[in-house]
């Protein structure tokens, strides 16, 4: 998080002529903009455009730091990007397609806290970010509902028939995206997938096991569902289903707290298959 | 029982598409998959301690499918006399392995190592998201040979403790 400390320290621009007057270049500097492709498109384009020129001449993008500026040597990677390029979003300041404001790092950027615009959909904040939560698996009950709704009382579209089409489009995907998250972060079988895949081991949707005791058991238990006659022995399977949902969503938070993602991905099979299980004694009852 | 297996996820939606046919809508499954589905075959199971049987558990985790083949070999001739499956899974997975207990009876045990998952989801018309299900029932019918196989090879300690216990 340094990227940060550097953003609301010193004046980059002041730290930026400090460094250039004792650098010694090892490497080529080329000085990038940033730009959010949608501010051209705005019909504020122009006025945005010069304030962007004059404030980012000696604003530097730093795309990659290998360290940390220093009078003696400061080395910069910087992506030399032309105009119209957009930067990799997690490295990139955000503006505001209205008024071009700075997003503040405080509230996720989805909507302008100067204007109350809706923004464009970044891919890069997760759906943690979104809801104010670190990459963690356990979440209170509640925490996720409020920050919904909240939310939702924004980015709707039904709240947002005043406002431009091209807002209303946004606030549509921004909706769309929230649910998503919503949803994804509420079941906490799709949390730990969701987590798995930000962490760069996505579930295998084609994976093929033989081991037979898992499997076994699988067998049994699905074999017992499909068999039982009357909703008690249905409702005395499922009870012990959701004992067991419960104990493997432990064992995955402890996997996960201990960075085991091997066993992180052996509690989500066995989640996956104890969830499907419960969708057909559902579908039963 | 085998009623029970029909009337899984899909049930009546696979029904109504069934009845639209040949409509051009072509996220339906094929007729054949639906042909299989509603006419099961072969669904069962063998005595998994019967020496002559051999039985196949395969699974994929991530769509929450379990597949088991059995087979039933002729000693002598080595061939496949019988076979059998259970599949909790979708439409395609229970077709794919309903094909496979098809295609192996009567054949020799290597002659049915060398069947595809290719041939099995050609001839299901499987669409691509639903290859892995014909990857699968290959897998069983493999983890069926080799479960007999492996019966054969390690003499079986039951009979002799039975006569331990009887003397």
């Amino acid at each position: 998080m340094w990227m940060k400390k550097l953003h609301h320290s010193t004046r980059i621009s002041a730290i930026v002529s400090r460094a250039f007057n004792s650098l010694d270049l090892t490497s080529s500097v080329s000085i990038s903009t940033l730009h959010d492709s949608a501010i051209f498109s705005s019909p504020l384009s122009s006025l945005s455009l010069s304030r962007l020129r004059r404030r980012s001449a000696p604003t530097l993008l730093l795309s990659n730091l290998t360290s940390i500026l220093s009078r003696e040597n400061a080395i910069f990677f910087v992506k030399d990007e032309s105009p119209f390029s957009s930067l990799s979003e997690s490295s990139a300041k955000l503006y505001c397609w209205n008024c071009a404001t700075e997003a503040d790092d405080a509230t996720p950027f989805l909507f302008c806290q100067a204007c109350r615009s809706v923004q464009q959909v970044n891919q890069s904040i997760d759906y943690f970010q979104i809801f104010g939560l670190g990459r963690k698996y356990s979440i209170e009950d509640g925490e996720l509902e409020k920050k919904y709704k909240d939310w939702q009382k924004i980015l709707h579209p039904d709240l947002v028939h005043s406002k431009t089409q091209r807002e209303r489009e946004y606030a549509a995907e921004q909706s769309a995206r929230v649910i998503d998250a919503y949803r994804t972060l509420a079941d906490p079988l799709s949390r730990a997938i969701y987590i798995m895949k930000l962490e760069g081991m996505p579930v295998d949707e084609e994976e093929r096991i033989t081991g037979p005791e898992l499997l076994a058991e699988i067998m049994e238990l699905r074999e017992a569902v499909d068999e039982a006659e009357d909703a008690q022995t249905l409702n005395q399977i499922q009870a012990e289903l959701q004992e067991k949902l419960r104990n493997w969503s432990k064992s995955f938070e402890d996997a996960y707290l201990r960075k085991n993602f091997e066993d992180g991905l052996a509690s989500i099979r066995r989640m996956t298959y104890y969830k499907r299980a419960n969708e057909e004694i559902v579908k039963k009852l | 029982m085998l009623r029970h297996i029909a009337t899984t996820s899909l049930g009546v939606r696979l029904r109504c598409s069934a009845a639209a046919g040949g409509s051009g809508l072509h996220r339906m499954y094929h007729e054949r998959v639906v042909d299989h589905y509603d006419n099961p075959r072969n669904v069962g199971s063998f005595d998994k301690n019967d020496p002559n049987v051999g039985t196949g558990l395969v699974g994929a985790p991530a769509c929450g499918d379990v597949m088991k083949l059995q087979i039933r070999v002729d000693e002598e001739s080595g061939k496949i006399v019988d076979a059998c499956f259970k599949t909790f899974g979708c439409g395609s997975a229970i077709a794919s392995s309903s094909v496979a207990t098809e295609w192996v009876k009567g054949k020799p045990m290597e002659e049915v190592l060398t069947i595809k998952n290719t041939e099995i989801a050609k001839h299901l018309s499987l669409p691509p998201v639903k290859l892995h299900c014909s990857m699968l029932a290959e897998d069983a019918i493999k983890a069926a040979v080799k479960d007999y196989e492996a019966k054969r090879s390690k003499p079986s300690a039951t009979p002799l403790e039975a006569k331990a216990a009887d003397a």
